[in-house]
């Protein structure tokens, strides 16, 4: 499996009435979007914005961010078994446009009142506190602000965001066609040494299988509850494994941080000069019993022995007793005689005195933290907000207080700003307390 | 909580899917509960059956009650569990 990826960086978006790319310039022909959009019965309203990095604008409503990216050559689409049919991905030449996103935010109220399936949104500050506090302050975006129209089902409106959010990300992609890319990445693991350590990634990945949507899927089918498989990084460049689109909230990675996996891509730089990099394990974590949990683990450890693994990366999305699937599985690892490393983030509380970590083992003793998910977080008053909600709701149960979206907000955690923890390493934090 | 009552002097038995978990934290008595979402029956069972299954775990936790413990010890209900 061998993938080009061609770059196209993006200085700057304009909302025109041509579409074009031209020198780092990204046009949009907005009528043309918006009715593109407007296709889906599903969708009362549309309109896009464009926000850059400094705007003193609040974007609201966030449900996922993507990459604009499309294939030019190789099987399959982009985003196979969603864009297209259940197509093998990852060879041939995909395009991608760096520098920009496009931002899915939509109004929609949902029909689960209790847990992790209940609908959720996001927000982005692009200047200030709240732009450093997430990786996408730093990208210009394009943004969809959409309205769905009422009495959806969960996963209808799940595929009425991600089918305009990804449809909109492949047809700017599809303007770079014919020019010549600034860059040429190579993304190709066939060739070994002997000489350097073989290391996997185990990915964990909390899924919730009673729910519309499990949150996390595979060439377009929700992961629910299944045993650990193998996934090639270039599937993962060309959006084999999506997310749910209608829960943006900072601890779960979204589009983009699987198009841009951070360990994966560093690992994938290093093929060869360092380590061989087997490729990645998807574990489905989040096993109701300790049993389950302890199965799953020896599963993925099975799996990276197999694949002849000598030092295993595990890390993990979602929150709670998934945490003790992970820790598990580095104990699985380690009895294995496969070296394992865990990236997570942290609690700690307010002040960073509560426990990190739920759960520990002995065997977990080399730990990369990406910082506290739990700081509090003051953002100041905005000029501008771009997206559906003027008023944001800090608790989601209907009826919850609502607060002005403008106004200055003070957040207990970093879950209400998208990209706002990091889950798998991708900011360049600095521990400045120990 | 499971600590703060027992050092107002109420011996305390927790019923828990994650009994790793509640180890970790030194609880005393540890009762090993069905599932995550259900600790102390299961649902999935004919009505009869699951009220064997609870009526069990009470029991062990009872039982867990009456015991004298240094430091978290664990008791298995005697039951057989499809999860």
């Amino acid at each position: 499996m061998r993938l080009e990826l061609a770059e196209y960086p993006v200085k700057e978006i304009r909302l025109a009435r041509i579409s074009r790319y031209q020198s780092g310039v990204l046009e949009i022909d907005r009528p043309a979007f918006e009715d593109m959009i407007l296709c889906d019965g599903r969708i009362a309203e549309a309109s896009l914005a464009v926000v850059h990095p400094g705007d003193n604008v609040r974007i609201t409503g966030i449900r996922d961010i993507v990459e604009p990216r499309v294939k030019v050559s190789g099987s399959g689409q982009v985003f196979p078994g969603i864009l297209g049919p259940v197509e093998a991905v990852g060879d041939g030449r995909t395009h991608r446009l760096s520098g920009m996103t496009v931002v899915a935010s939509a109004a929609y109220e949902g029909t689960v009142r209790a847990g992790l399936g209940v609908q959720r949104s996001a927000l982005l500050d692009m200047w200030g506190p709240g732009a450093e506090a997430s990786k996408f302050g730093a990208l210009a975006h394009l943004v969809l602000v959409m309205k769905l129209i009422p009495g959806l089902s969960e996963f209808d409106a799940h595929k009425a965001i991600q089918g305009a959010e990804y449809r909109v990300a492949r047809r700017i992609a599809e303007l770079t066609i014919g020019v010549e890319p600034s860059r040429l990445k190579m993304y190709d693991l066939s060739v070994r040494r002997p000489a350097l350590p073989n290391v996997i990634l185990v990915q964990g990945c909390l899924t919730d299988d009673h729910q519309a949507h499990s949150g996390v899927s595979y060439y377009g089918m929700p992961i629910r509850e299944s045993l650990s498989t193998f996934v090639h990084p270039n599937e993962l460049l060309d959006g084999a494994v999506a997310v749910i689109a209608t829960r943006g909230i900072g601890y779960f990675p979204i589009t983009w941080d699987w198009q841009n996996h951070p360990l994966m891509l560093r690992l994938c730089r290093d093929h060869g000069q360092r380590v061989n990099f087997l490729g990645i394990i998807l574990q489905r974590i989040r096993y109701e019993t300790f049993h389950g949990k302890e199965v799953i683990a020896h599963n993925a450890a099975q799996l990276a022995q197999t694949l002849g693994a000598q030092g295993a990366i595990v890390t993990w999305l979602g929150s709670g007793n998934a945490f003790v699937d992970v820790m598990l599985t580095l104990r699985a690892c380690e009895k294995r005689g496969i070296a394992a490393v865990l990236v997570t983030y942290e609690y700690g509380g307010k002040d960073g005195v509560d426990s990190p970590l739920l759960f520990y083992v002995p065997e977990a003793d080399a730990v990369v933290s990406t910082g506290s998910r739990d700081r509090w977080l003051t953002l100041p008053e905005a000029e501008r907000i771009v997206g559906p909600y003027e008023q944001l709701q800090i608790l989601s149960y209907p009826g919850a207080p609502v607060a002005d979206a403008r106004g200055q907000l003070i957040l207990d955690a970093r879950d209400m700003v998208i990209g706002g923890v990091d889950n798998w390493g991708q900011e360049s934090w600095i521990c400045n307390g120990y | 909580m499971s600590k703060e009552l027992e050092k107002a002097g109420l011996p305390v038995a927790i019923v828990s899917a994650m009994y790793p978990v509640v180890e970790q934290v030194r609880a005393n008595r540890i009762v090993k509960g069905v599932s995550i979402p259900h600790p102390c029956g299961d649902p999935s069972l004919p009505q009869d059956l699951d009220a064997r299954l609870r009526r069990e775990i009470v029991r062990t936790a009872l039982r867990a009650l009456e015991s004298d413990v240094q430091g978290p010890t664990l008791f298995s209900p005697d039951v057989a569990v499809n999860r």
